[in-house]
């Protein structure tokens, strides 16, 4: 076991999910066994079809009982396990920085980041980060070794905050650096029209990547109940707007649920794993949830 | 709009105060670092129409509500009048109250006369506000000033009530612009409450044009018209004429003319009214039609006691608009002998003056005609020695030279008692004064200075070329030349005048001759009548004599009118003159709701003075009297600070009243509407 010393780790809540894996929706292509399907056939106890024999197969890999009951030639093929690749994608925005009790957005999605890097890295997975500012602020490929998690791990610790959004650009990025199928978790507040996070959603999938994404909000943002003028500051820098909630609280709630609306037609349309966070939700809950939404379900 | 607490007003800048506090608050924001600006921006881009009205209206309305809690501290009063002054108030105020009868003309429905409405109005005015240190009160009736304690006071006292007076607009606003004078007043509020009545208020004098260039010197004098001109929707009114006591065998009789007049709509007017007569007591009801705008019963007889020598009546309407005019006093007597006496100083003209006086229009009267020469009449001075019934004479014809001295001071009290004298020129080659005592005689025309009632002879007057002097105007509708009864004007465009002696005269004239040298006029006198004539009867001066009808109908005319104040009854209009020694007056009829000793002779009603009757009535011009129009009177106070207020009889609101009431209102409502545009939207939780 490696010795943890970030604080926002947090040993009961590893303990608790070390029950739990963490499993690829769709096939990966590892370079080493793993517990993750293949989309190549392999040699691993679970079945996966039955295929004619074409000159060429090995012979030992014949079915035998098959030939005896129809008189023909069949291959037995069997799934093929291996590990998965787990590209962190955290926002590293300025509005990340929005923090309920004292807890940033930031340093919420660093928790999920952190524990998932753990699980993945205790399972033999690769993990690798990517920290979106407006641009790749840090770029961590994924790796299997202990030190490159300490050193993925380190950089959870040490990414901060600030600057515009550039998440759209770095997903598009992203998509295309990764060369081969991973799991792509996503950590933001998405800020950005549902149009953009439809294509980058598009863009990744087409890369054949399974995409799950942790959309954190706080919940002043939902609700923007102030009982007087407010002068509001851009968080990513932009100009600073002078307001009455108490004039325009209707309209930013329409404005809200236009938002999610869209939202969730995108979800829906790019079948991504979504999740749409409260960040005064218990993280471990989350990953809970997460985590038991990953596991393949039994073949009776 | 006037304010009872203008200082209050000094706050009107607070209505700034909700900008103030939304300015305030605009920078008293709090700032908070937001990652979520794409829904504020949004939001900003939906709110800018309907939401910054929404916002403008709420500001709008707690600015309203503010400024309405000032005006409802500050007392506004509606009205008008106070705004038109500005905020100063005066030093005293002056009431120039009409109390002339057509003022009584009542609201049928609060019974409130336009008098009394106008007086509670005005009265709730001033106690609302500041009237200043004196209240001055001038009726016209009296015609005095009466300082008043309080506008209260006003609906109480007995020289602001009724009265059977006519008033008398430019001579009040005379006595106001004494009183101003004599105080040297500061500021000075002149209320004036009338119906404008055409009579009461003559704008054709000349005194207005005084008036208002005195008024125009003073500074800080408004003035405000109470003006309540609406006519009754139907009244009627009755007066009598022509009372005279006749005996017939052993019977005697009232006979007496009526007349109804009718101001309203024509349905009034076709009714049948019942006239109500009461004699020594006795009532009798005689129904007439009504027809037109006039009707009268011509010489209606009432039977009487034959002992009855003198006494009273009167003559009823059922009750209408104007309670004032519906009873008619009238006294009676037995008629006295009409006595006249001629002075003259040719025989010829005082045979003719005998003639034309001596022949009664009426075989019923009796005349006593003395003519006395002029040579007698020189020998000695006393009139009441030359005329052994000189205190029973109505008429005096002096055709001689302008007397002076005692004849004259006696001729002037003759005048005086209600008498009538009428100016003959003397035919005299010598013109002198035969009334010296000694006589003296003057040649020529020496005494071409002497003077009687401010008028003198001048010279003989031959038409030369023109061989007559023909009468080119004469006055038909009133005095000795008036139309007779049937409406025919008098034959003067017939009389030929072969000379005529010119004279001077404050007079008024009442016939002219084509070369505009007047032929009869009129000297103004308190009491009785003094006539001047420029030609002589006699056919070598004119064709008065041959002619006849005018030379008689004037001669009867003077005589009756001169006799009357031989009479011991007597008709009179009310005034404050009427009755020269109040006390000595005992008021007979109405016996209910006597007024004070000091109204006697301003109120309708019959006084007795031992074998004396006096009825006092309304005036005739009180009954036909029209309004003058509005336009009229707003101009007869131009150049003038003035403001006309106009007031129905029938309207029970005040002139002004207090109107914090609609203020405060119209604050609730403002706060109420803030309070709603404030409400906060449906907030829609967003599903999460």
């Amino acid at each position: 076991m490696l010795e943890l010393k970030r604080d926002y780790l947090d040993q009961k809540v590893l303990e608790r999910l070390s029950t739990l894996q963490l499993h690829a929706r769709l096939p990966m292509v590892g370079s080493v066994s793993g517990k993750h399907r293949s989309p190549i056939r392999g040699s691993s106890l679970e079945f996966a079809e039955y295929r004619k024999y074409v000159p060429g197969d090995d012979p030992r890999r014949l079915d035998w009982r098959a030939y005896a009951r129809n008189d023909r030639y069949y291959i037995k093929e069997f799934e093929a396990d291996t590990n998965l690749r787990m590209c962190l994608v955290i926002d590293t925005s300025g509005s990340m920085n929005f923090a309920h009790d004292g807890m940033r957005k930031l340093d919420y999605a660093r928790r999920i980041a952190g524990t998932l890097a753990y699980i993945a890295a205790q399972q033999g997975d690769a993990v690798g980060l990517y920290c979106a500012g407006t641009g790749f602020h840090k770029e961590i490929p994924p790796k299997r070794s202990a030190a490159h998690l300490s050193a993925v791990l380190d950089e959870l610790g040490a990414m901060e905050a600030s600057g515009e959004t550039g998440l759209a650009n770095v997903l598009h990025e992203t998509a295309e650096r990764v060369p081969q199928r991973a799991l792509i978790i996503i950590l933001s507040d998405l800020f950005i029209e549902p149009e953009v996070v439809r294509n980058c959603l598009d863009h990744l999938r087409f890369r054949k990547h399974d995409v799950a994404v942790f959309h954190l909000l706080e919940q002043r943002e939902l609700a923007l109940e102030f009982d007087r003028p407010m002068r509001f500051i851009d968080m990513e820098g932009g100009e600073p707007i002078l307001a009455d909630p108490t004039v325009i609280g209707a309209q930013y709630q329409r404005a809200l649920e236009v938002y999610l609306e869209g939202m969730n037609t995108v979800i829906q349309e790019t079948e991504v794993d979504y999740h749409r966070i409260r960040i005064n939700e218990n993280y471990d809950d989350v990953l809970a949830r997460f985590l038991l939404g990953r596991t393949p379900k039994r073949h009776k | 709009m006037g304010f009872l607490q203008p200082f209050a007003l000094i706050a009107l800048p607070l209505i700034a105060l909700p900008i103030l506090i939304h300015l305030i608050n605009q920078y008293r924001h709090r700032t908070i670092p937001w990652a979520a600006m794409m829904f504020l921006m949004s939001a900003k881009r939906m709110s800018k129409g309907m939401a910054r009205l929404r916002h403008f209206l709420i500001l709008l309305m707690r600015v309203l509500a503010v400024a309405a809690l000032i005006f409802v501290v500050s007392r506004p009063l509606s009205g008008g009048w106070l705004g038109s002054i500005g905020m100063s108030k005066p030093d005293a105020t002056l009431i120039l109250l009409d109390r002339s009868a057509s003022m009584e003309r009542q609201d049928l429905q609060t019974g409130q006369s336009k008098r009394s409405a106008a007086l509670q109005k005005l009265a709730e005015l001033l106690e609302q506000g500041d009237y200043g240190t004196h209240l001055i009160l001038i009726d016209s009736a009296s015609g005095q000033l009466q300082e008043v304690d309080s506008p209260k006071a006003l609906l109480d006292i007995p020289i602001a009530g009724p009265s059977a007076t006519s008033a008398d607009i430019p001579g009040m606003l005379a006595s106001t612009l004494a009183y101003l004078n004599a105080n040297e007043s500061g500021r000075v509020d002149v209320w004036i409450c009338s119906d404008l009545n055409e009579n009461d208020w003559d704008v054709e004098s000349g005194r207005w044009q005084a008036i208002r260039e005195e008024f125009a010197q003073l500074e800080g004098v408004h003035h405000f018209l109470l003006a309540d001109a609406d006519l009754p929707s139907s009244n009627l009114s009755v007066r009598v004429e022509n009372v005279q006591r006749w005996e017939r065998g052993n019977d005697a009789e009232l006979v007496l003319d009526v007349i109804v007049r009718s101001k309203g709509n024509r349905d009034t007017m076709r009714q049948e009214v019942p006239i109500e007569f009461e004699v020594n007591n006795v009532r009798s009801v005689v129904e007439v039609k009504l027809d037109q705008q006039e009707a009268s019963l011509k010489g209606h007889r009432i039977p009487i006691d034959t002992k009855l020598r003198s006494g009273w009546g009167s003559v009823g309407l059922p009750g209408d608009a104007n309670p004032l005019d519906n009873r008619f006093f009238f006294v009676f007597s037995e008629s006295p002998v009409r006595r006249a006496v001629v002075v003259s100083d040719d025989v010829k003209n005082g045979e003719a003056f005998r003639r034309a006086l001596a022949i009664p229009i009426d075989p019923r009267l009796q005349h006593q005609v003395d003519v006395i020469s002029v040579d007698s009449a020189a020998e000695g001075a006393s009139l009441n020695r030359l005329a052994g019934q000189w205190e029973n004479t109505g008429l005096l014809i002096w055709q001689a030279a302008l007397p002076r001295g005692s004849v004259a001071e006696q001729i002037a009290q003759f005048v005086d008692k209600g008498r009538v004298v009428m100016f003959f020129p003397p035919t005299q080659a010598f013109i002198g004064n035969l009334w010296d005592n000694p006589p003296v005689i003057r040649k020529g025309n020496q005494n071409a200075d002497e003077r009687l009632f401010g008028s003198h002879w001048r010279d003989w007057q031959t038409p030369g070329s023109q061989q007559i002097f023909s009468t080119s105007w004469w006055r038909g509708d009133t005095d000795l030349l008036a139309h007779v009864e049937s409406g025919d004007a008098l034959p003067l465009n017939e009389l030929r005048t072969y000379q005529y002696r010119s004279f001077e005269s404050p007079g008024t004239p009442l016939a002219r001759f084509n070369d505009d040298a007047p032929l009869l006029s009129r000297v103004a006198t308190d009491r009785g009548a003094v006539y001047f004539c420029s030609t002589l009867p006699t056919a070598q001066f004119s064709s008065l004599e041959r002619e006849g009808v005018i030379f008689y109908v004037i001669l009867q005319r003077a005589l009756g009118w001169g006799c009357q104040a031989l009479s011991v009854a007597s008709q009179r209009d009310a005034g404050p003159d009427v009755l020269k020694d109040a006390s000595a007056w005992e008021l007979v009829a109405p016996t209910d709701n006597s007024p004070l000793l000091s109204q006697h002779g301003l109120h309708a009603g019959v006084y007795r003075d031992g074998a004396y009757w006096t009825a006092v009535n309304r005036s005739q011009i009180e009954d036909s009297a029209t309004a003058v129009p509005v336009e009229t009177v707003d101009a007869l106070f131009d150049g003038m600070s003035y403001r006309r207020i106009d007031v129905d009889v029938g309207d029970t609101s005040a002139l002004a009243s207090e109107l914090w009431r609609i203020f405060l209102i119209a604050m609730i409502m403002a706060l109420l509407a803030e309070a709603a545009l404030s409400l906060p939207g449906k907030r829609t939780r967003t599903t999460f």
